[in-house]
């Protein structure tokens, strides 16, 4: 699907990445390590997402997700990572106990259908933008998403490993 | 308008279900009988079709606006075709659409001549077919190609009621939709059978045909989901590989987040001191360099995030070595990339090429 554009895409994603950096960059000096991380990887992210079409959902989501929480790159997002982390094991605990309770009762296509839909539940967090999609949205918007993701962790890192060098060169 | 069916139905009936009958017995012979969908509404039904049909469902998506012609065209001369080009480009779609108006004309009491398609159908019925009926049994409940006839594949459901059941699916009573397929079907007759992929004695109607069509779309963008996930061709099981894929995207999500985590570390500004990164080719400079980038430049001390504790961990490898990201498979996809930057010469590539690019960007 996006292999002819592949590299486009990247180059794409690193113009606008660096442009978004530039403008953190410009709006506020000295920034902590965690500050510094989280706007690398918002504008990252953002960027990705813009290269992708509007009829991507997933991109969308992405930036309506950015553009309404209005991140603050000072605020810490530790804590909100792991309640949300904390949050997400309870209720897989909570489910892995109901199917063991119901397990005995059930035939094994109600199994099968639930061991389905606890999969695509999870996809669906993983999406962003991604509880309002159904199976056949879901499945092609985590096509997109994992090549999005690669393309942007290639140019991450071929970045990374290069201002590395360069600031390295001993 | 009912009448008018009543007369139709009647002399057509025979030839019609000779015709269907054999239709089905041509069809099962050739293609590969799949095992019944267990559930019509999840992701375990997809997996029961063969792969060819998957493929050809996903290269031809959406043609079923392209497709519209008038099913009344579909004959049974095109049955040969049908049948050669199941292992090939059969627009399932395209079928689905055909099938839908279908229902519909036949709904609304056939149009298009019915008396003419009925004297088409009667020569092009073979006399053997009748022996076939009996012989058709629950080991290949669903063959993949059928035609919209009900009064076979009713006959054959009254045969088989763990068919029955089994295709109930919960869309409510199968007796019932078959009523009323029955009914349509006397006018569906009078016109040309349409290449539907339906399995033997499943509900005709054009809901079911809908979603049956939409779920293998879906099993079509599964399997290219698969080849894309490394590691998931070998394993069989919906649940399993969307299990791979769940992995896959949390590992890559946590890719991200730690190479931001790194690209902060390195610079102390944001904006990737451009200047040096311009300024430097770096070709000369690689070949040492990369020995000594065992160690990390920095390493904050602020680790917050239990998450990052695994990351620390792996300080201890090269920095170039890929880290462990809690799964062997999704190593082997993301080596490729960094294959590049490990041998020598290439990571000056990379190097040069992004400086390039910068300076373009400039």
């Amino acid at each position: 699907m996006r292999n002819q554009e592949g590299s486009s895409v990247k180059e794409e994603f690193l113009r606008k990445w660096i442009r978004g950096l530039r403008r953190y960059s410009c709006e506020k000096k000295n920034m902590s390590f965690l500050e510094r991380k989280k706007a690398i990887k918002l504008s990252a992210d953002l960027a990705m997402a813009s290269t992708r079409d509007k009829t991507i959902r997933w991109s969308q989501a992405l930036i309506a997700n950015a553009a309404s929480e209005n991140v603050c790159i000072g605020s810490s997002s530790a804590p909100k990572k792991s309640s949300r982390k904390k949050k997400m094991m309870l209720m897989r605990r909570s489910r892995a106990r109901v199917k063991s309770v119901k397990k005995e009762m059930s035939s094994a296509r109600c199994i099968a259908k639930r061991l389905m839909e606890k999969r695509t539940r999870k996809l669906k967090n993983l999406l962003p933008g991604g509880e309002s999609m159904e199976d056949g949205c879901l499945v092609e918007e985590t096509l997109d998403y994992i090549q999005s993701l690669r393309d942007q962790i290639e140019v991450m890192r071929s970045l990374l490993t290069a201002s590395q060098l360069i600031i390295n060169p001993s | 308008m009912e009448q008018a069916t009543g007369v139709l139905r009647g002399s057509a009936h025979d030839d019609v279900v000779l015709e269907s009958i054999q239709f089905n017995e041509e069809i099962r012979g050739i293609m590969a009988p799949a095992p019944a969908p267990e559930n019509g509404s999840s992701f375990t039904a997809l997996l029961e079709l063969p792969p060819t049909q998957a493929v050809e469902l996903l290269h031809s998506p959406d043609c079923a606006a392209a497709a519209r012609e008038p099913p009344c065209h579909v004959n049974t001369n095109q049955k040969p075709y049908l049948l050669d080009s199941y292992g090939g480009n059969l627009t399932f779609p395209s079928n689905a659409a055909l099938i839908e108006r279908a229902a519909k004309f036949s709904v609304f009491a056939g149009e298009n001549s019915p008396p003419e398609d009925a004297a088409r159908l009667a020569p092009t019925s073979l006399s053997g077919a009748v022996k076939n009926e009996p012989q058709e049994t629950d080991s290949n409940p669903c063959s993949t190609q059928g035609c919209v006839s009900d009064p076979a594949v009713e006959t054959k459901n009254e045969r088989t009621p763990k068919r029955k059941e089994r295709e109930k699916k919960g869309k409510g009573s199968l007796k019932k939709s078959k009523g009323i397929a029955d009914e349509s079907s006397g006018d569906g007759e009078k016109l040309p059978y349409v290449h539907v992929r339906v399995r033997r004695g499943q509900a005709t109607d054009s809901h079911s045909l809908a979603e049956r069509a939409r779920r293998e779309k879906i099993n079509a963008r599964m399997k290219l989901l698969q080849e894309l996930v490394p590691g998931c061709n070998k394993i069989s099981g919906t649940a399993l590989v969307l299990d791979e894929i769940i992995n896959h995207v949390q590992s890559l999500q946590r890719q991200v987040e730690f190479l931001s985590m790194k690209l902060a570390a390195v610079n102390p500004r944001i904006d990737f001191s451009l200047d040096s990164l311009l300024a430097t080719d770096g070709s000369s400079v690689m070949d040492s360099n990369l020995t000594s980038m065992a160690t990390p430049v920095m390493w904050p001390e602020n680790l917050a995030d239990g998450n990052r504790q695994h990351y620390q961990q792996q300080w201890q490898f090269d920095a170039f070595h890929q880290p462990l990201w809690g799964r062997e498979e999704a190593n082997h996809n993301f080596m490729t990339p960094e294959h590049s930057l490990l041998s020598y010469d290439s990571s000056a590539n990379s190097a040069s090429l992004h400086s390039n690019q910068l300076k373009m960007e400039l």
